[in-house]
């Protein structure tokens, strides 16, 4: 049975891997903050609007060398690595859970809401995360039993309760084939129909999910969004007081390209039930 | 000669940001409130009191000036606009985001001469970003000169909009339809602070500094167009009505884009649906 102690020490290890990782996001933001005013080189990945640029591809670079270097036993799952055929496939090793670029589409336009976001996991356990807001330097992050913060001010969930007094925040995702749009809009005239206050859209499912976590929103709920966009918001919620659930109602499942995160879990709940799947390719399909 | 709304002009940035502190402290108060009264009730009472300052200390310099301001207008004032030299007025941009404490509130004070709009101002409080637009004279954010992205491609646009629920389903209905009719084209993205109430603005804003390529929003009115069109206009971008025609004011609708083409092509996809012009001259 592990004592007091073992917990402390078992705790500490990540803290000294959470600061690498806070310091390895704020080096990103930077490069990511000079490419931002340039002309960008845009292609595609899965279709014509799921861009990826040569600075999303430096930037993981980046942050797997740098960690890996302290770090050489541990995991990566990457976005680009993903992109270039590594399978995401979650082992009880510490893993680190990367999206150098949350927002490209953003980025590759200039509108500022741009984050970096580094989760990491052991025993299949999500440990801490870290997003970082580029432009704004805002840096989120959250280490489990200990707490969110952004630029040091504790993070605490809205209390919400009733729907009618919602915002709600959402993404499109990547498909655009007439069905999938279709529900799309269905999700989101249901939930106006039950007089939510208003539902945003901002082009980062990171930062959407932080502005859960900062109280500003009350719920967020996507389908299309990948493990590396849930791991380290995750933490962050839940250390804010928040909830994050699987759209079916059950609990969060990483690999399961959708989620519901909300304040409390009965707002977590009512949205849950509103919604009617859009379905993505898990992450882990082709992982065994 | 001296440029005669110059001045107007200074005294119009000088009482944004004024205004923008009193909205700034209505935030960190209303944290504490919250659980009290309704939040809407808190709202309403700091948008009439931006709305009064900013008219009485206007007022105070130009005592024959006309004034269209949000909340006089639902108080009951008309919103005619003539000749005058007139402000137009949204006292607090994003009433929703303000209540969540959602960083996108603005102060939109926007003025007309000869039913020209000469200059708009528009102050996202939050962020501390003043954006002006004086005609003839280029757009800025806090002092750094503003460009449209000029993008001609539609395909390659990231638009932004405003989806309300006006109680009316066929509204619903033309909305949604028209946000599926251009994602379909296929466009970038279509994203935006979307709210029953509107955040207008600092959308407008962002189309001016190439950050988004298009605006597109039917509904809204007046006091929060009268900045952002001058605004967009002057970072070089085109400002026009729904239908691809010439702006409108009054006519609770407007498309602004980094060139003609986005413009017309989303006049092509959208259809608009009756909202009663401002001015009441339908």
């Amino acid at each position: 049975m592990a004592t007091s102690e073992d917990n402390e020490m078992y705790s500490k290890q990540w803290e000294g891997c959470m600061r690498i990782a806070v310091q390895t996001a704020q080096k990103a933001g930077e490069v990511i903050r000079d490419a931002f005013k340039h002309e960008k080189e845009v292609s595609t990945k899965s279709s014509p609007v799921d861009l990826v640029t040569e600075t999303d591809r430096l930037v993981e670079d980046l942050i797997i060398s740098s960690l890996r270097e302290k770090y050489p036993s541990h995991r990566f799952i990457g976005e680009e690595s993903s992109a270039a055929g590594e399978k995401c496939l979650l082992t009880d090793s510490p893993t680190w859970i990367i999206d150098p670029i949350d927002g490209t589409c953003n980025f590759v336009h200039s509108f500022p809401m741009v984050a970096v976001s580094i989760g990491f996991a052991v025993n299949k356990e999500l440990e801490f995360g870290v997003i970082y807001h580029c432009l704004e330097e805002n840096l989120y992050t959250a280490r489990k039993g200990h707490g969110a913060f952004c630029n040091g001010t504790q993070l605490q969930v809205s209390k919400e309760t009733d729907m009618s007094k919602a915002l709600i925040l959402t993404e499109i995702g990547a498909k655009r084939d007439p069905n999938t749009l279709k529900i799309f809009a269905g999700n989101m005239e249901r939930l106006l129909k039950a007089q939510v206050h208003g539902i945003r859209v901002i082009g980062s499912a990171t930062l959407a999910l932080c502005q859960v976590a900062s109280g500003a929103a009350d719920a967020y709920y996507q389908f299309g969004l990948h493990c590396w966009d849930i791991a380290a918001a995750a933490v962050i919620i839940r250390e804010a007081g928040g909830n994050v659930i699987d759209t079916s109602g059950g609990p969060l499942d990483l690999m399961s390209r959708r989620i519901v995160a909300a304040g409390t879990v009965e707002m977590a709940h009512y949205i849950a039930q509103e919604i009617q799947t859009i379905t993505y390719e898990r992450d882990d399909q082709n992982a065994n | 000669m001296a440029d005669p709304w110059q001045d107007c002009m200074e005294i119009g940035i000088s009482v944004a940001r004024q205004a923008g502190e009193v909205i700034l402290e209505a935030l960190k108060n209303q944290i504490s409130v919250m659980s009290k009264s309704s939040p809407v009730d808190l709202v309403t009472e700091t948008d009439q009191k931006v709305e009064s300052m900013i008219i009485s200390s206007i007022r105070e310099k130009f005592p024959t000036h006309s004034f269209i301001g949000e909340e006089s207008v639902a108080a009951g004032a008309a919103s005619i606009l003539t000749d005058n030299p007139t402000w137009i007025i949204d006292p607090i941009d994003g009433t929703t985001n303000f209540v969540h404490r959602f960083p996108f509130v603005a102060v939109s004070i926007g003025f007309a001469v000869n039913k020209q709009i000469e200059f708009g101002i528009i102050y996202s409080c939050v962020e501390d970003k003043m954006y002006t637009g004086k005609k003839g004279k280029g757009a800025f954010c806090n002092g750094e000169q503003l460009k449209v992205s000029g993008q001609e491609d539609i395909t390659k646009s990231l638009i932004l909009t405003e989806v309300g629920y006006k109680k009316n389903p066929d509204i619903a209905k033309t909305m949604f339809s028209n946000m599926e009719r251009l994602v379909c084209i296929p466009v970038h993205g279509l994203s935006g602070p979307d709210t029953i109430v509107g955040t207008a603005a600092v959308n407008m804003c962002l189309v001016a500094t190439g950050g988004a390529d298009a605006y597109y929003h039917i509904g809204i009115h007046c006091w929060d167009m009268a900045a952002g069109a001058v605004i967009v206009a002057e970072a070089g971008g085109v400002v026009m009505d729904t239908n691809g025609g010439p702006f409108d004011l009054m006519s609770r609708r407007l498309i602004t884009a980094s060139s003609k083409a986005v413009g017309e092509r989303i006049a092509k996809e959208i259809q608009a649906f009756p909202c009663g012009r401002d001015d009441g001259k339908d």
